[in-house]
């Protein structure tokens, strides 16, 4: 039995598909990211797996746990953890008092662990809360009791970098620990740093399914290249290097070869300036399935 | 069991306080105007049967020249029966659509609690500051009549707001239904205060005609203060009736709100 089990979910509101035809399982002890941009039906489908929204058609499992099934779900929740898009809280209460809250509904098993690494201000009332310490106090608030498995919905939106960090490296413990984790995204970066397989979603469809280093390895890499006494799209003529435009003050591709080819073919220029940097999502979608993002969204928050 | 009644009763603690003290403020000021009133020889019997016969009956106006009469019309119709309805009813409707708007009711469904449970608990939270209300406020009132130099029966006033509690549960429940059902508070709460206006006002213009019968959907047919406090009549049955709507409306919410997508 696979942690989560996702079978032909589809889901529609009134006369808008937000999910269709998606299938998937994640498996025991790994970290699953769900991958897409705003709108794909991300947080639908994970509002399916904890029972929030019903499926239109179609099964999910949690822990072996049928979505729809209120009593076997409720039986599995003390296992599950889970953090929403964006977390609210009710704002007149203290942090502190929210966690004792939740703690008497699931247990906090590891509430103190966790928030040495995640320190919302817990005698303040939520509602002078950064956006940062919400997210943090949603986070303590999903690993407390700790879970099994731990759906978690952007779950580094709104931190810093620093805090980012210490989430992905908490992260990799959790899958030492054997904790099973399925967090959507929709910044590649992030996945990439955490995830062991990912799932893109596209439209409300699984556009695929795949280990991190297959996607990243198509993806590529943005490159910007400036130089002394300048450089042209023509000069960089090595096996990877695509999209190749000319910018104001040099060149810019995307690169999917060997970096040592890429030093070598730089090191005929005097390099001034040199940018390695994740391609945008869209970019990597259009390596993979050779059509740009839609701009059409299917809305999500529903 | 009980964790959400506790969580909720002490986040709405000091409001359910500050609404104590301005009833019971209400309360001591109309009992503190009694002997002037009294005193001023304005015939309100007969101004009281010159008003149209519903405004009459709205009100349950008699015997306004005693302290219990007009208590009863001045204090209980009005705040308790008017009043306190459509707050209770007012603050039932945002309780699920308020959560589901703002999205916190994902964090407290992400627990392991049933959605009837949550229903149950949101409710009963919801009776904590109508019983606080109902505590505090008969003694504060008996003082306060004492003071003047008047008496008032205590086991009347005590079943005013014993039955009271049985009305106040059954607003409540009105405005639970529509928070289960709708996904905006301002919603279900506009629609609480507009149904138990409605059903007030229905209940008072029928009342004598041949369409008292459209009256029996509202709680305030079940609950009449002035009855309990000029002739000390109880109406046990109207309580009864009201505590099985309360419940069936409650039972209503659970089976709406399991339901639904949140």
């Amino acid at each position: 039995m696979s942690p989560i089990e996702i079978d032909s979910l589809r889901k529609e509101y009134g006369d808008t598909v937000a999910v269709s035809d998606l299938s998937v399982a994640v498996e025991a002890g790994e970290i699953f990211g769900f991958l897409g941009p705003n709108g794909a039906g991300k947080t639908t489908v994970i509002r399916t797996l904890m029972g929030f929204h019903a499926p239109t058609t179609g099964e999910t499992r949690v822990l072996g746990a049928d979505a729809t099934d209120e009593s076997a779900l409720v039986g599995v929740k003390e296992r599950v953890g889970y953090l929403p898009a964006h977390p609210t809280f009710d704002s007149d209460v203290t942090g502190r008092a929210f966690l004792d809250h939740q703690a008497s509904l699931k247990g906090d098993a590891r509430r103190e662990d966790l928030l040495e690494l995640f320190d919302p201000p817990l005698d303040r009332k939520v509602r002078e809360y950064s956006t940062g310490n919400a997210q943090m106090l949603g986070l303590v608030t999903a690993f407390m009791h700790d879970p099994d498995l731990v759906i978690l919905d952007e779950p580094t939106a709104g931190l810093d970098p620093l805090k980012q960090e210490r989430f992905n490296e908490f992260l990799r413990a959790e899958r030492e620990r054997g904790t099973t984790v399925f967090f959507s995204s929709h910044v590649l970066g992030e996945v990439r740093r955490v995830c062991d397989r990912v799932g893109v979603l596209r439209d409300g469809k699984l556009a695929a399914v795949e280990d991190v280093d297959d996607l990243l390895s198509r993806g590529g890499k943005r490159v910007r290249v400036r130089t002394v006494d300048g450089i042209a799209p023509a000069d960089v003529d090595l096996p990877g290097a695509v999209d190749v435009e000319a910018l104001a003050d040099g060149v810019g591709f995307t690169f999917t070869g060997d970096f040592n080819d890429l030093l070598d073919a730089l090191g005929r220029f005097d390099v001034v300036e040199l940018d390695v940097e994740e391609p945008p999502l869209e970019d990597v979608f259009m390596h993979f399935y050779g059509e740009p993002e839609p701009t059409e969204e299917v809305e999500s928050d529903v | 069991m009980f964790e959400l009644v506790g969580y909720e009763a002490r986040r709405r603690a000091k409001g359910s306080a500050a609404l104590a003290v301005l009833v019971g403020a209400f309360a001591v000021m109309m009992v503190a105007i009694f002997p002037s009133i009294e005193a001023s020889g304005v015939d309100f019997a007969s101004y009281a049967e010159s008003l149209p016969p519903a405004v009459q009956a709205a009100f349950n106006i008699q015997a306004i020249t005693t302290v219990e009469g007009f208590l009863a019309v001045e204090f209980y119709q009005f705040v308790w029966v008017l009043l306190l309805g459509l707050y209770v009813a007012y603050a039932a409707g945002s309780t699920l659509a308020g959560e589901i708007e703002s999205g916190r009711i994902e964090l407290t469904l992400a627990a392991p609690i049933r959605r009837r449970r949550v229903v149950a608990e949101k409710a009963l939270a919801q009776l904590a500051p109508v019983l606080f209300l109902s505590a505090v406020t008969p003694p504060v009132l008996y003082l306060a009549v004492l003071a003047i130099g008047e008496s008032l029966p205590v086991e009347r006033l005590v079943a005013a707001h014993a039955l009271g509690v049985a009305y106040l549960a059954a607003c409540g429940g009105i405005g639970l239904l529509l928070s289960a059902a709708l996904s905006r508070a301002d919603f279900a709460q506009r629609g609480a205060i507009g149904a138990v206006f409605g059903l007030f006002v229905v209940d008072s213009v029928s009342s004598g005609t041949d369409f008292s019968a459209l009256g029996a959907l509202s709680p305030t047919r079940y609950y009449d203060p002035t009855a309990i406090l000029v002739e000390g009549t109880y109406d046990l049955g109207g309580a009864l009736v009201l505590s099985a709507g309360a419940l069936l409306l409650c039972a209503l919410a659970a089976v709406v709100f399991a339901r639904r997508d949140v």
